[in-house]
């Protein structure tokens, strides 16, 4: 479970990123968030991940609670969840295989556990025969799907998705989100975007962030801002 | 292994670099280590050797100097005593002197001084019995090894502190180069320490690379630095023979055990290989976490 209470981001210059912010997001649940650029989208997602700090209130993330203190915990935070970045973030110089793999590596699973769970991230993402290609081989569309399996493996409950389909043609956005609804229920995913057609089409849960302010919670929402 | 030298080979020029400094930096903290081991071995050798020579004047009959043996025999501080003659101390000069004949022509026995090696049976007694030889009728010089052990204590201080000093600035600068040689290539890989930190990876995990990469860097530079330290050792061993003739073996004593210095040994050539090889770790260890930290 994902808790925000009265969380506010106030930069060092003084201006507020996220006022005084609260929700809750159930284990399994999948929402959209949504809103503007620069209406503090990306900031949520950086904060459960500990990359930023929070001036006010405290986030709950399973048994990790974030406070305006300083979070010692963000590795094995960071080991619960899974992202997913609007320009990709895969090494040029590794091959698929070894971007996903990353992903275990860093929490210490071993070389056959890795094998099996690329295998079955590679077969969920569609692209089983790029294995040990390079990433300057692949297409867009290709790239985010490695970035997708690289989320999923290595035990991730939560995936954070920011702007995933920013980058793609509407053809690859939806094969992308077709990934994505076969993740529902089995992670907690928060996806960040504001792409209108993405997030009426599939009616779950929305979230609209606007200057920093929530401004909507609707469990079976649209894109309205 | 692989991803080290792969790492090492996309960037020759810094790794010739770091390389370059750390095979020097261990190459001269090894001699001064094997410089110091032998220098500490013959102030341990003399100093366990208490002895006092008194040599005689020409003309001293030998009744002369039978009652000067006599007399220090009875001060019962003494273990041994030697007789050299003139003879045999003509004898010895002639051993010294055989590549230069025209010294030999000019000598002869009846203008060497007859001596006796006293050794004492306790350091202390040097003083003592060197006072007392002295004003024994026809002797003409007392040698006692408080001016060898004095002479050669200095001499290893100095040698020390400077070793001190070149040791500090040699680790000083090996750090520096190899910190400023790993930053760069944490500096190209930004990224990918950005990456691994956000999907939970360890500092440690993150620093192994490259705390795996200078160690293995320092690894290299100790091999060749011994490779070299242990052949030259080994083509000096006709002339040390040389000279330490008469010193049988020096022994110093390093982290509470003995290890025989003089004749050269394969122990030695552990020991030294030991040291350098702590010394390189110190100064990788030091490195890749000062590069790396910056980053973390």
């Amino acid at each position: 479970m994902i808790s925000f209470q009265n969380v506010t981001v106030r930069y060092p210059l003084g201006n507020i990123a996220l006022d005084s912010i609260s929700f809750d997001i159930e284990d399994g649940e999948f929402v959209y968030l949504v809103g503007p650029s620069g209406a503090g989208k990306t900031s949520i997602l950086r904060l459960l991940l500990n990359d930023i700090h929070l001036s006010e209130g405290s986030i709950t993330v399973d048994n990790f609670e974030i406070t305006t203190q300083k979070f010692k915990k963000a590795t094995e935070l960071r080991q619960k969840i899974g992202i997913v970045f609007q320009d990709f973030k895969i090494l040029p110089e590794s091959n698929i295989y070894e971007n996903i793999a990353l992903s275990m590596l860093v929490k210490g699973f071993d070389k056959s556990r890795i094998a099996k769970e690329i295998d079955d991230a590679l077969r969920l993402t569609d692209i089983e025969d790029k294995k040990y290609l390079f990433p300057a081989q692949l297409s867009a569309g290709e790239l985010q799907r490695v970035a997708i399996a690289r989320a999923v493996v290595g035990d991730r409950s939560i995936i954070l998705a920011d702007e995933p389909t920013g980058n793609l043609d509407p053809k690859m956005t939806w094969e992308v989100m077709k990934i994505f609804k076969q993740l529902e229920k089995k992670k907690t995913i928060i996806f960040a975007t504001h792409n209108t057609d993405i997030v009426n089409s599939m009616k779950r849960r929305v979230i609209v962030i606007k200057k920093g302010k929530l401004i909507k919670d609707k469990k079976k929402g649209g894109y309205e801002l | 292994m692989n991803d080290i030298v792969n790492s090492l080979r996309r960037t020759p020029y810094q790794t010739f670099a770091a390389l370059s400094v750390l095979f020097f930096t261990l190459l001269l903290s090894g001699l001064l280590f094997i410089s110091l081991a032998f220098l500490q071995g013959l102030l341990n050798y003399v100093e366990t050797r208490p002895r006092v020579i008194v040599y005689f004047q020409v003309k001293a009959e030998d009744e002369q100097i039978q009652a000067v043996q006599k007399n220090i025999r009875n001060t019962n501080k003494t273990s041994e005593i030697k007789y050299v003659s003139k003879e045999e101390a003509f004898e010895i000069y002639k051993e010294f002197t055989e590549n230069d004949p025209l010294l030999l022509e000019m000598t002869s026995a009846e203008i060497l001084p007859a001596s006796l090696e006293i050794d004492a049976t306790k350091p202390e007694y040097l003083p003592e019995l060197a006072e007392m030889l002295k004003n024994q009728p026809g002797v003409d010089e007392v040698q006692f090894q408080k001016d060898i052990i004095d002479n050669l204590l200095k001499l290893t201080s100095k040698v020390r502190k400077t070793t001190a000093i070149f040791f500090s600035y040699l680790m000083f600068m090996s750090i520096i180069v190899l910190t400023t040689t790993l930053s760069f290539k944490i500096a190209l890989k930004r990224e990918e320490i950005g990456i691994l930190k956000l999907l939970g990876a360890t500092n440690m995990y993150i620093r192994k690379p490259f705390i795996g990469e200078s160690i293995f860097l320092g690894a290299l530079a100790t091999a060749f630095a011994n490779i070299i330290l242990i052949g030259t050792l080994i083509s000096m061993n006709t002339f040390l023979q040389g000279y330490f003739a008469g010193i049988p073996n020096l022994t110093i004593s390093l982290a509470g055990m003995p290890l025989q210095v003089w004749p050269f040994n394969l122990t030695f050539a552990i020991a030294t290989l030991t040291v350098t090889s702590i010394f390189s770790l110190c100064i990788t260890l030091i490195s890749s976490f000062s590069a790396t930290n910056r980053y973390l």
